[in-house]
């Protein structure tokens, strides 16, 4: 193993377990519970890392996966509140108030916990499949996937909100049952849940990280560098993006199914705009190259947008601070927090280019088109 | 003309027209297996293009091209090279924020399934294996360093050891000492001589004093047609080639 690796694996490693042993030193339930909601973030920002960071995908629909994923739980957890807040023959509340009479069908295999839980990560990675079926083999690229995937998302939100009487439209989907498996329960505002979070993002971290140092992940971030490049040594560059954009909704499905259970509803906002664009900026400011550096990007962001909102003082004035540290990230630090951390350990432990002898640099003399102009 | 008396790469008739302009013009060239085919002819002849049909990325207007006796005009570009085609571009293109081993290591792709390269990591047979490519090309120093802080010369010489590490049966290649020094350009020839013993080779090449060192048949383009076909005398005795390179000193001092 090459000692970046080891070192990389060390970081992850000490990262995650300094999130599991949060609990022990937080026991204000509330508090819990949010830093369970920003970890959940942080999960569906090392989605958007696998996607776009490592294979040149700017999914700004993100959210979508992140927003049925959290249906899902929510369905069966809905379910579960047979008979509080349900009215007769156990249909959730939400359906009486609009008459409907009869479960819909789709709603009935959510009766199952496991059923649920494999339709949360599922149903996200089947339409990223094919979605992405249509706009890789259709070689879509660069800005025209970007503006798709955020139309998709809006349409989807739209039908969402306008299918009130089968999703609670607006008020989403609301009064859940606790989630319960293997006899534990998960209280949102118990460290049960925030166990099961940090642990899922462990998972996820080291997961995403072993697909990328996989061959797989290799030829993924030669896609993202010179995408007709790779063809010609015969691999089959939409089936690889197809791959990585369907993986990516699987983890933010996850992340998904987490939130609902930490917010104790789903809501058409999870698969809002505004929630898909916050995912790109956490991973700009995070670095959007490295899967950790995107998850803490999430974390910090939202904690400040946390505490600033909560503050007397910057009451007004937050979103205006906000806005200003991710134009200083973006114009000042293209690689994120995740590329001032690997710079400053570079010259601490000396290693990384400059131990290596210097690369000869000669300007291109011939033959120095721009490197879009080669493969057009 | 076919050494081992088996036609490994056939173009027939093959026409490719941008918005009426016939860059290739009913290029008809067969190539045997094991061969090392130069192509040369004066700017715009339509070599590079003539190669883009090959490896599938400019669709025919007309004509056919089969290798191993199977048509590949109808393949998508990772098809073709499945089949065994490599490529390389007359304007470097390796992958810059990649560093030159993980350059070599998406080259060499036998395996090339998705599912098949999930959760793969490289061995370390296969590590050396690739250290001691990059050591031929002379770039054991720079192994980590990302391809982008590569001199001209050296992405020459990275671009050349992915086809290697790719390991096609047919091998094309746009001017690969473009830009060279006398030496390099020396040892560039060494390297297609090692080469053509495992592979097919077609070379498209500008200096005739490599084509020389090199070659064994010669195809001249002219006008997106083939001119004419020989050995290196046999084409520098050719009145029409001569004509053609009138003005630019002639094939012989080219
Ligand atoms: N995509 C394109 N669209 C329109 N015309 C093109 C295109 N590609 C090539 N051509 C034209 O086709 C002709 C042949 O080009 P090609 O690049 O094949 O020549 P070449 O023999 O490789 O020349 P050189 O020695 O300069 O590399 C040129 O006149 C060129 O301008
Ligand atoms: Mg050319």
């Amino acid at each position: 193993m090459k000692r970046g690796t080891a070192i990389q694996l060390g970081t992850y490693g000490i990262v995650c377990l300094a999130f599991l042993l949060v609990p022990s030193f937080v026991d204000d339930a509330f508090i819990l519970n949010k830093y369970a909601r920003y970890l959940v973030l942080g999960i569906l920002a090392v989605a958007l890392s696998l996607s776009w960071g490592y294979t040149g995908i700017l999914n700004l629909g993100q959210a979508m996966s992140f927003g049925l994923g959290s249906y899902c739980m929510a369905m069966v957890l809905k379910l579960r509140t047979v008979p509080v807040h349900t009215g007769k023959a156990g249909l959730p509340d939400f359906m009486v108030w609009n008459n409907v009479d009869t479960l819909p069908w789709f709603w009935e295999p959510f009766h199952s916990m496991a059923f649920g839980l494999f339709a949360g990560i599922a149903v996200p990675v089947a339409l990223a499949a094919l979605l992405g079926w249509f706009v890789f083999r259709g070689r879509v690229t660069g800005v025209y996937v970007a503006i798709i995937t955020l139309a998709t998302l809006v349409v989807v939100n739209l039908m969402i909100i306008d299918q009130q009487r089968f999703t609670g439209g607006f008020n989403g989907i609301t009064d859940l049952a606790q989630l319960e498996i293997f006899g534990l329960t998960f209280d949102a505002y118990g460290s049960s849940s925030y166990y099961l979070i940090a642990a899922a993002l462990t998972f996820c971290l080291f997961f995403a990280l072993a697909v990328t140092k996989s061959k797989a992940g290799l030829v993924l971030q030669a896609i993202r560098d010179n995408e007709n490049r790779v063809r010609y040594f015969g691999y089959d560059v939409a089936f690889f993006k197809i791959f990585a954009f369907s993986v990516s909704a699987g983890i933010a499905g996850i992340a998904g199914m987490l939130y609902t259970i930490v917010m104790e509803f789903a809501s058409p906002t999870f698969l809002g705009v505004q929630l898909s664009l916050s995912v790109v900026i956490w991973c700009a400011v995070g670095g959007r190259q490295s899967l950790l550096g995107a998850a803490l990007g999430a974390i910090i962001v939202t904690g400040m947008q946390g505490a600033l909102s909560e503050s007397e003082t910057f009451l007004k004035t937050w979103t205006l601070i906000m806005g200003f540290i991710f134009v200083v990230v973006v114009l000042f630090l293209p690689k994120g927090l995740a590329g001032v951390v690997e710079g400053l350990s570079n010259r601490v432990f000396g290693h990384g280019d400059s131990s290596k002898p210097e690369p000869n640099i000669v300007p291109d003399s011939l033959g120095a088109k721009s490197e879009a102009e080669s493969l057009r | 003309m076919s050494k081992n008396g088996q036609e490994h790469l056939v173009l027939t008739g093959v026409v490719v027209s941008f918005n009426g302009f016939q860059a290739v013009d009913g290029l008809t060239l067969k190539v045997s297996k094991g061969e090392l085919r130069c192509i040369i002819g004066p700017n715009g002849a339509g070599k590079t293009t003539a190669l883009d049909t090959i490896c599938g990325k400019t669709g025919l207007t007309a004509g056919s091209i089969t290798f191993m006796g199977k048509r590949i005009d109808n393949l998508e570009e990772h098809q073709i090279a499945r089949a065994g085609i490599g490529r390389k571009f007359q304007v470097p293109s390796v992958f810059r924020d990649l560093t030159v081993h993980e350059n070599l290591e998406v080259a060499r792709s036998k395996r090339s399934g998705v599912l098949a390269n999930a959760f793969c990591f490289e061995r370390d047979s296969e590590r050396e294996e690739l250290e001691k490519l990059a050591e031929f090309i002379g770039l054991q120093e720079c192994l980590e360093i990302p391809a982008g802080h590569l001199s001209h010369g050296q992405t020459q010489w990275l671009e050349m050891a992915l086809l290697v590490a790719q390991d096609p049966e047919l091998i094309l290649m746009d001017e690969p000492t473009a830009g060279m020094t006398v030496q390099e350009t020396h040892k560039t020839a060494e390297l297609f001589i090692r080469l053509k013993e495992k592979h097919t080779l077609i070379v498209v090449e500008h200096d005739m004093g490599f084509v020389k060192e090199i070659g064994d048949v010669i195809s001249v383009m002219h006008q997106g047609k083939l001119l004419a076909e020989g050995t290196v005398e046999q084409i520098a005795e050719h009145p029409e080639v001569r004509s053609v390179y009138l003005g630019t000193g002639g094939i012989g001092s080219a």
